[in-house]
């Protein structure tokens, strides 16, 4: 068979006549964390909840070490599928102690058994003290490591977490993040985690699954993903807030705010989109302005502005936080780069092209 | 785990099921003799002297209590596969459902000539066992037995305008209007309801409610059974304020009803069944109703209860209980001059 | 059943995924309809022979106004149950009302007192001449009273009897309810009064819409107090039929009536339950109660006045009937039988209903389509026509058909759960709403089957729901009579029927002792029950 975990092929399900899910592929290594990201609405929890058992898919089929798990003709339910969940509201059971919620899964066991593993688990948690205590009794965090031990002991073979930090606030969220990435480490657990923040995803995921509409749009390591997203929608989720157009000539990408000396696989004279972060875009106070300052905001290490082109392009561009210019001052604006920019030809990522390149050189 | 609790219902209930089912399994084994009775007379009344009959016999009596029209219904229903041997009824309506539907077995003759025949089925399937009267029941504090009509008919006068309690809904009193019906005539009943009618009777559900009623004061006369008023002079003493007035004229309004009962042709116990018809025509229990309901033994030479005159003396009604039988045109006459809904 | 499940799924679309929703649900849910469909089956059977004074009957003038009688009181008994339940449930779980636990166990307590006693009870309290009067007219004087009789005499006792079905549905749901929507409401503004009619109100929507269908129904089919207090119903009119003339086609034709009468109630109240919301469990602190302040004595004196007539004043006049009858030197039973058999039958009849609900209540909760809402349905209709026609309709299935069965205990438990079965659909689907789904999920994803789950999961959160569905049967079942006595095995008694046979004849002291009994029984188990749920209640609010 494979050498993957999990596979998911062309996954579809529907809700009335709304597709969730439209079409999803992606694939999970042994002891890696794949991290989904998308917008609301984009199917990454549908595609959780179909790989978790609790929807069946209406198309496509999920394995897992090779097994079949979901297939419109075999289902297998969630229980008898090893896979561990850590849901966005922690779903604890209210009747239960936390003692009786983390034991919850634990079956076929001795008594001691399972005091053994829940206790090992609350420790692994860093919940030692709190076994006799309610669901109600516990802070935010508390519960959510709760949650995760409840959803470790009975030793799944993945685990699955849905938005588990979102109802967080950030300093709780930024030290749990960390602590559940070692964890999950530590004990070598494949996992998939779904989130809508993409600096969340880039943080927990070894790969990365952004979706949109119910498809799978790229799935890659972080970095790749951050630097040659594969369309406009991944290069703006990820960050790239300026969609520049501009023309391939002989030396590289004609745009409003000058040359972009990059070599694409276009022929001369395409059309094409530039991503262009805000870090990559500079200003000067230069006489020959194409651009004015619309506004700024203070972030502390920087400050953010917006620009307006000639053309009314408006577009973001960070200074450091000494720079200061007035609303209204007319500046000169240009590309700051020192790396590949993300290029797209009618909605499709552009990749340099080696031999495209020889034929430009030889031409 | 608290939690496993709640299953430990299930075996339990199973447990308890089984039990249930060896009980009904076990009040079904036959020793000697059994007998099942559908007594639509209540338990209160009857019952001692049905366990007297037991006791005699040594036959295992069951019984099952109910509303003498519901338990008629449910022989209806049950048709040939009833279990009951015996009906007895709390008046012949119910039994005459039962006899028509063919469901009773005649009953032999020394056992039916033990009452007068105006008091059994002509056909012999059913015969009575107890006699009550059709009475005016009235409060004692404000009226004289003198102030009161000869008959039912001088209640038609304005002058009983709202002091008048009734229970049209009650078989003997359908019973009552079925003989006047016979007696009067239609039109003289149809009169006579019209009458009261337009007196504005308080209408009450059954005859103890106008027993109360008239004792409490709630209204003045009320048109019933004799024997309720027993129960309450028992329970309250003298003071209860109501008596009963026998009209004593030999017309509807002085009908003598009865308490009957008849054998289940597809009975399994016909034997015991007759035997226990006729313990309740023997004396002692003739004895029993006369001392303990109230009621008019049937049998002759048994002494009536202390205080009322025996039913030799009285002049009742000469109308035979299979003249009582047309209640449609009862009902529908009730209907049409709007005393039933 | 599986294909057809597929079919109705694909149609309709969403279905919500849940762990506890398994289509084999279907089979048990099936044979519920099919056992609450025979009572239809012997009324259609019976109706067919009806004569043309049975039609004709039915199609006069009287008659039509005999059923907007009916109707009319139906509708207004339910409207002053609803106010009534209401304002109780929410004194007793969200004020701090003194002695609130106290009034919580006694409140739901008149629904033990079988209609025909409250009734009666009552008209001799209160009757032109009664004792109410004459305690009165000892003291001041007082000659005639506001007559009893009538409409509204009907409406008083019957509210006063039905008001605990809505008090406990919406009890239940006041306790485990979303409290952080309230707090929000607040926040936004409203003042508590606004906010209970904007939120919380809605919250106990679809509670309240099944709980006073309940009323409505028992109003409709309720023969003992409407004919007590001389007020002509339609089930009084079904009576009639039997009582009479024992026609039992008449009677079947107008149940059948009845049963179209009730269609339009079970209508209604889906349009009311429509627009509610489903109401999860969510993670909410015990909420502040609301200091009721100068309003506590008028609280406190509502809440005393129901509970004084709705169970003290009966239980008074049955003292009085068992003193009075003592000092006349009336002999008293012992009911030690009666009591074991009432409390036996009525605690398995509560299970019984229980079990068969779930799997109907599971679904239309749970699958939300066009069969499972007619499944749900289908369960009232042993409710819809007078317990006399559902015992009739056993008697002739019974007797012809499973002669081994019939008049044992079998028969009898199936009698209660055909009859009571939408008493405790009600309370238990509004409970399996509040059940989050994601709770059902984590215990699937920890390796439970569906059936464990619901065991170790749903059910213990629904158990303020189940308990009090399982209230409701087990009084009623206390005081079910036309059932018990055609039905039971021969020789069996409950402490209903001794109650019933002596009143039915007068012997008002040897029906005080079994009355008495029933309500103090009834009152502990009502106590257990309430304890129950209140500590499994509070466990539960995280």
């Amino acid at each position: 068979m494979t050498e993957y975990f999990i596979e998911c092929h062309h996954l579809q399900k529907a809700y009335q006549t709304q597709f969730a899910v439209k079409d999803v592929s992606l694939h999970v290594v042994q002891g890696e964390i794949l991290a989904i990201v998308g917008p609301s609405g984009c199917g990454k929890t549908t595609t959780l909840r179909l790989i978790a058992g609790f929807e069946r898919p209406d198309r496509g089929e999920i394995r897992m070490e090779g097994r079949l798990l979901s297939h419109p003709n075999r289902f297998i339910p969630p229980e008898k599928r090893h896979i561990g969940v850590v849901f966005q509201d922690y779903a604890l059971f209210p009747h239960l102690t936390v003692y009786e919620n983390v034991a919850f899964g634990l079956r076929n066991q001795t008594p001691e058994q399972v005091r053994g593993r829940v206790n090992e688990m609350l420790e692994l948690v860093g919940l030692s003290g709190l076994a006799k205590r309610m669901p109600h009794e516990l802070s935010g965090g508390e519960r959510q490591r709760v949650a995760l031990a409840r959803a470790l002991a009975p030793r799944p073979r993945v685990l699955l977490l849905d938005e588990p930090f979102s109802s967080l606030d950030m300093d709780l969220r930024l030290k749990l993040r960390e602590e559940v990435r070692l964890l999950l480490k530590g004990i070598q657990l494949t996992a998939l985690f779904v989130t809508h923040d993409q600096e969340e995803a880039l943080f927990m995921g070894d790969r990365l699954a952004v979706m949109n509409q119910g498809v799978v749009q790229q799935l890659d390591r972080p970095e790749t993903i951050f630097s040659q997203p594969v369309n406009p929608f991944v290069a703006e989720f990820m960050g790239n807030a300026n969609f520049l157009p501009g023309r391939i000539v002989e030396e590289g990408i004609e745009t409003e705010i000058g040359l972009i000396p990059q070599r694409v696989a276009l022929p001369v004279g395409s059309m094409v989109e530039v991503a262009v972060r805000a870090d990559d875009i500079g200003f000067d106070l230069s006489k020959d302005a194409n651009g004015v300052i619309l506004s700024r905001v203070f972030k502390g290490v920087t400050n953010v502005y917006k620009v307006r082109l000639r053309s009314g392009l408006v577009l973001e561009a960070f200074q450091p936080h000494y720079r200061f210019f007035p609303e209204g001052q007319p500046v000169r604006i240009f590309a700051d780069a020192g790396h590949e920019l993300a290029c797209f030809h009618k909605g499709v990522a552009v990749k340099e092209d080696e031999r495209h390149l020889d034929r430009v050189t030889k031409g | 785990m608290i939690k496993t609790r709640y299953w430990l219902i299930l075996p339990l209930m199973a447990v308890v099921l089984v039990g249930c089912a060896s009980f009904s399994a076990s009040s079904q084994a036959e020793d000697a003799g059994s007998l099942i009775i559908y007594s639509g007379r209540s338990e209160s009344l009857v019952r001692p002297v049905i366990e007297q009959f037991a006791q005699v016999s040594g036959i295992k009596v069951e019984v099952r209590y109910g509303n003498t029209a519901e338990l008629a219904a449910t022989l209806l229903e049950e048709g040939k596969n009833s279990p009951a041997d015996v009906f007895y009824a709390q008046d012949p309506g119910g039994l005459g459902a039962v006899a028509n539907a063919g469901l009773l077995a005649v009953l032999p003759d020394e056992t039916l000539e033990k009452v007068e025949s105006r008091f059994r089925s002509a056909q012999g399937l059913w015969v009575g066992i107890s006699g009550r009267a059709r009475v005016v029941v009235y409060n004692s504090q404000r009226l004289q037995p003198e102030d009161l009509p000869a008959d039912l008919f001088g209640f038609t006068d304005p002058r009983w305008k709202g002091k008048i309690g009734w229970a049209p809904t009650n078989a003997s009193f359908q019973a009552m209007v079925t003989a006047m019906r016979q007696m009067w005539g239609e039109e003289k009943t149809r009169q006579w309801l019209l009458g009261i009618l337009a007196n504005q009777p308080v209408v009450y559900d059954g005859n103890t409610a106008i027993v109360a009623a008239v004792g409490s004061g709630e209204i003045e006369v009320g048109f019933v059974n004799h024997y309720y008023l027993y129960r309450f002079l028992k329970e309250q003493g003298d003071s209860f304020a109501a008596r009963n007035h026998f009209l004593n004229n030999g017309g509807p309004d002085s009908l003598v009803m009865v308490s009957g009962i008849g054998r289940l042709a597809a009975g399994k116990n016909e034997e015991n069944a007759l035997k226990f018809i006729h313990f309740l025509l023997s004396p002692v229990a003739q004895q029993y109703f006369a001392a303990q309901t109230n009621e008019y033994p049937l049998v002759a030479g048994v002494q009536t209860a202390a205080g009322l005159a025996p039913l030799e003396s009285l002049n009742a009604a000469n109308i035979s209980v299979d003249q009582l039988a047309d209640l449609e045109g009862t009902l529908n006459l009730l209907r049409e001059t709007g005393v039933l809904p | 059943m599986m294909l057809k499940d597929w079919v109705v799924a694909k149609r309709v679309g969403a279905v919500v995924a849940s762990p506890v929703r398994g289509a084999w649900l279907y089979l048990p849910a099936a044979l519920v309809a099919l056992a609450m469909s025979l009572p239809l089956i012997y009324l259609i059977i019976r109706a067919s022979t009806a004569g043309s004074s049975a039609w004709t009957w039915l199609l006069r003038f009287q008659t039509v106004q005999i059923m907007g009688q009916s109707v009319g009181l139906a509708l207004s008994v339910m409207l002053a149950a609803l106010i009534l339940g209401v304002l109780l449930a929410w004194l007793v779980t969200r004020s701090d009302l003194i002695g609130r636990t106290i009034w919580s166990a006694l409140l739901p307590l008149p629904l033990v007192i079988p209609s025909y006693v409250g009734a009666y009870l009552f008209v001799s309290f209160f009757a032109p001449r009664g004792l109410l009067q004459n305690l009165l007219e000892g003291w001041l004087g007082v000659e005639r009273l506001p007559s009893i009789y009538g409409f509204w005499g009907a409406w008083l006792v019957l509210t006063l009897m039905t008001y605990p079905y809505v008090f406990l549905a919406a009890r239940t749901v006041l306790m485990g309810g979303d409290r952080s929507l309230e707090e929000a409401a607040r926040s936004l503004g409203c003042s508590p009064l606004e906010t209970f009619w904007k939120v919380t109100l809605p919250q106990l929507r679809p509670a309240l819409a099944a709980s006073s269908l309940l009323v409505g129904l028992y109003v409709l089919r309720d023969f003992g107090a409407v004919s007590i207090l001389r007020f002509t119903t339609f089930t009084r009119a079904i009576y009639l039929h039997y009582q009479s003339s024992i026609d039992r086609s008449a009677a079947a034709l107008l149940s059948l009536v009845l049963i179209l009468i009730t269609v339009g109630f079970l209508v209604t109240e889906q349009r009311f339950r429509r627009s509610a919301a489903e109401n999860p469990y969510t993670a909410v602190r015990p909420v502040e109660l609301v200091r009721l302040g100068r309003w506590q004595i008028l609280a406190l004196t509502a809440i005393i006045l129901t509970v004084v007539f709705g169970l003290i004043l009966p239980t008074a006049v049955l003292f009085y009937w068992l003193v009075r009858g003592l000092a006349a030197g009336e002999q008293l039973g012992i009911w030690v039988s009666p009591l074991v058999g009432s409390v036996s039958v009525s605690g398995l009849a509560a299970i019984l209903t229980i079990l068969a609900a779930l799997p109907v209540a599971i679904l239309s909760v749970r699958r939300k389509n066009l069969l499972t809402k007619v499944l749900e349905k289908w369960s009232y209709l042993g409710y819809a026509v007078p317990g006399i026609v559902v015992a009739l309709a056993l008697v002739f299935l019974g007797a012809n058909f499973v002669p081994r069965l019939y008049q044992t205990f079998f028969m009898l438990l199936f009698a209660y759960v055909i009859l009571f079965l939408p008493q405790a659909m009600g309370s238990i689907q509004a409970a399996l709403r509040m059940v989050q789904r994601s709770l059902e999920e984590a215990a699937a994803s920890l390796g439970e089957n569906p059936l464990r789950v619901f065991q170790r999961v749903t059910l213990p959160l629904m158990m303020p729901g189940v308990a009090t569905a399982a209230a409701l049967v087990f009084l009623t079942t206390m005081k079910e009579l036309p059932a018990t006595l055609l039905l039971a095995p021969i020789g069996f008694s409950t402490l209903a029927t001794q109650v019933w046979g002596a009143v039915s004849e007068a012997y008002f002291a040897r029906a005080a002792a079994p009355a008495l009994i029933l309500i103090l029984t009834s009152s502990i188990s009502m106590y257990l029950i309430n304890h129950h749920s209140a500590i499994e209640g509070s466990s539960q609010r995280q």
